[in-house]
């Protein structure tokens, strides 16, 4: 009975913890001050996905230096990088506890679609500012949220460029694709299908791979007998080197042409043993090496501040996908509010640093549809074939 | 359809599951249990070899030497460290501890080498191939993997049958204590199955590393397809785990040619359907162990 009793008070003050604690109001904190504005990325920094976790060290590199300059009208801004190893659960928790018990104002970049949709909702609940994401999610800005802006090119307006340059420029007709089973692999699919029917062409052969596949024998060997020419490809790093080796295996040599995620060229040479060359892709940013003076200042800054970092596109990319909050947060002056940074991002218009031309509307916060096209050279080296293009037939600019 | 080039893609990557499945057997043939951790022992071995290679930079018979060494020091350091101290333990506790050993590994490569893909490669060019038959073509990592599986397999055959400790191991899987009282060192057994079972392993990690990249995560997709395939030729039988992985192979290889939506899940699906006929697997006798 006297056990009874110490189980139900037990029990009666964890609720009331739990309760308590609970009812601290999400968001309360204004998110800057006088001195500071809070700002906030999730990523990889360790587990399966950590090579991605540069992006939101990249990012660091841009706030840095901005605060090297004086911060945005006397704020320094104070970023924090939480590790969420790519799973969603913890993206869930490491954003409660930034926006409850840190306050911050925004969130940048962010890897991981899973991740990016698990705390979608949650920001805009808490008005939390998000620009950047570091994927090509559609459901983050169709339809519009108010509080997501995003840089990133879809994957269907990157494969449809893609597949533009493989018939006009490299003058090839017969097109295959291997796409990995989810979303992202499925809109790389819809871009090139997209493109195609203007030319009346059908594709030689359409692939699906899961990917953790570490077998891809019999799908080369369904793109050979096709005859395809060009195979696109929106798959994961091991998939592509896979499929290059066993296409080397059984004597396949197509042209081979892919997402932007896969445009780490010193990566994909290394771990391709050097098959990775010749290999074309999109990619959504400058190059590495790109002699764009902001790119120079950044890869100068990168060696002074981050020394133990690689200039590399992911890297890279961390800046331009934060970049839109720094140029909003000087556009809207110094009575700084959440509500002055989003009318200056819906006013941001045709701005480019080191990516795409971005402009965003309150009716439209999908900020760019071009890429680049570019070429592995020897050695991982980037050789660019072609200047930013947009997708004509982007379907969510009519 | 390429009739001759599937053959040989499906049997090759066959005899590499068939390969990585003989080590699951070897442990489960001692001890009855179906070691979880087996995947990333292989994967914690070629990582071996790789850093000997990029960072040593030894010449690849040496650190091939080396690092079966340490595959074997592996298994045996896993046995005694993770599944002796157990008290009592239970079939499904020694498996519940293997899995608790696959988690520590995964964690240990992912601090030391870092998630990042590695370029793994065997002394093989891959860009020789030969064409025997027209449209059948073949290339140097297929030669080796039938090259070593047979080698292996011979070696096995011979052991089992005539040597006194492959003797000693059967023995032990089918009765422990009996095995001891005939005076058998049933622990020193263990240690040998864990030992062997993880070069073996360790030979087909980097079977696998080649064909693709090395990174901590690697080995979890070809240790259920070698799982599988040791199910469907029965978990007991050493030539049915072989002949298993190379039905899974060309099983695989044939219907992904039509269906590649299917191709993961194709053999799975055979696999339940022999299981309903045959629940012990194609080449093993189905045995009840009495109380």
């Amino acid at each position: 009975m006297i056990f009874r009793k110490k189980v139900l008070i037990l029990l009666i003050a964890v609720l009331a913890v739990l309760l308590i604690a609970n009812a601290a109001p999400a968001a309360t904190l204004a998110g800057f001050d006088d001195n500071e504005i809070r700002i906030g990325q999730w990523g990889p920094q360790t587990g399966p996905a950590a090579p991605w976790g540069s992006v939101a060290r990249g990012s660091k590199l841009l706030f840095d230096v901005v605060n090297e300059e004086g911060g945005i009208y006397g704020r320094k801004i104070k970023y924090f990088i939480r590790d969420d190893m790519y799973n969603p659960a913890q993206t869930a928790a490491v954003v409660k506890e930034l926006v409850e018990r840190q306050g911050v104002f925004a969130f940048v970049g962010g890897v991981s679609a899973a991740g990016g949709l698990a705390v979608k909702d949650y920001l805009a609940q808490n008005k939390v500012i998000w620009v950047g994401p570091a994927t090509s999610v559609k459901e983050y800005v169709f339809p519009v949220q108010p509080y997501l802006f995003s840089v990133y090119p879809l994957y269907e307006d990157e494969a449809s460029v893609l597949t533009k340059y493989i018939v006009e420029t490299l003058k090839l007709k017969k097109i295959g694709i291997l796409y990995q089973n989810d979303s992202y692999g499925k809109n790389g699919f819809d871009g090139l299908k997209q493109r195609l029917d203007t030319y009346k062409m059908s594709l030689a052969a359409e692939i699906p791979v899961e990917p953790t596949e570490k077998d891809l024998a019999s799908q080369i060997l369904r793109l050979k007998s096709s005859g395809a020419e060009a195979v696109l490809m929106y798959v994961n790093p091991t998939t592509a080197v896979i499929a290059l080796k066993t296409a080397a295996n059984v004597g396949y040599k197509p042209q081979w042409v892919s997402s932007n995620t896969l445009s780490d060229y010193p990566l994909m040479h290394k771990i391709s043993g050097g098959l990775w060359e010749g290999v074309i892709t999109g990619n959504f940013g400058e190059i590495p090496d790109s002699k764009n003076p902001l790119m120079v200042k950044y890869k100068e800054a990168a060696k002074r501040l981050s020394p133990e970092e690689r200039w590399g596109t992911f890297y890279s990319a961390g800046i331009l996908f934060a970049d839109p909050i720094v140029e909003a947060l000087k556009k809207a002056g110094r009575n700084l509010s959440t509500e002055a940074v989003l009318k200056a991002l819906n006013a941001i218009k045709d701005y480019q640093t080191i990516g795409p031309k971005i402009s965003f509307t309150e009716k439209q916060h999908q900020g760019s549809d071009s890429v680049v096209i570019q070429k592995c050279g020897p050695n991982g080296s980037y050789i660019e074939l072609q200047g930013w293009t947009a997708n004509d037939l982007a379907t969510w600019k009519k | 359809m390429p009739v001759g080039q599937l053959l040989v893609e499906g049997l090759a990557i066959g005899a590499c599951y068939g390969l990585f499945a003989t080590a699951v057997v070897i442990i489960y043939k001692t001890s009855e249990v179906v070691n979880f951790a087996q995947g990333e022992m292989a994967m914690f071995s070629s990582f071996v070899a790789f850093h000997i290679l990029s960072v040593y930079r030894y010449p690849f018979w040496l650190a091939f030497l080396i690092t079966m060494v340490f595959s074997i020091l592996l298994g045996i350091l896993i046995e005694y460290l993770f599944l002796r101290p157990a008290k009592h333990p239970t079939i499904l506790g020694m498996i519940v501890i293997t899995l608790g050993a696959e988690m520590f590994l995964v964690g240990l490569a992912g601090w030391k080498w870092g998630a990042e893909q590695k370029y793994f490669s065997l002394p093989l060019d891959p860009s020789v191939t030969y064409e025997p038959v027209k449209g059948m073509i073949i290339n140097n990592w297929a030669i080796a993997v039938f090259a070593v599986t047979t080698c292996i397999m011979l070696f096995l055959y011979l052991f089992f049958k005539y040597s006194k400790l492959g003797v000693a191991m059967r023995a032990t899987q089918q009765n422990k204590h009996a095995a001891k009282i005939m005076g058998i060192r049933t622990e020193r057994v263990f240690s040998f199955a864990w030992g062997f079972s993880s070069l073996i392993g360790a030979i087909a990690g980097m079977f696998f590393a080649s064909r693709a990249t090395l990174d901590p995560a690697f080995m979890m997709e070809p240790f259920l397809r070698a799982f599988a395939a040791a199910v469907l030729g029965g978990l007991m039988s050493i030539p049915g785990v072989i002949i298993g992985g190379g039905l899974m192979g060309l099983i695989e290889n044939f219907f992904g040619y039509y269906f590649p939506h299917w191709k993961p899940i194709v053999a799975f699906i055979v696999i339940i359907l022999v299981l309903c006929l045959r629940p012990s697997g194609l080449f093993a006798k189905h045995f009840v162990k009495k109380v």
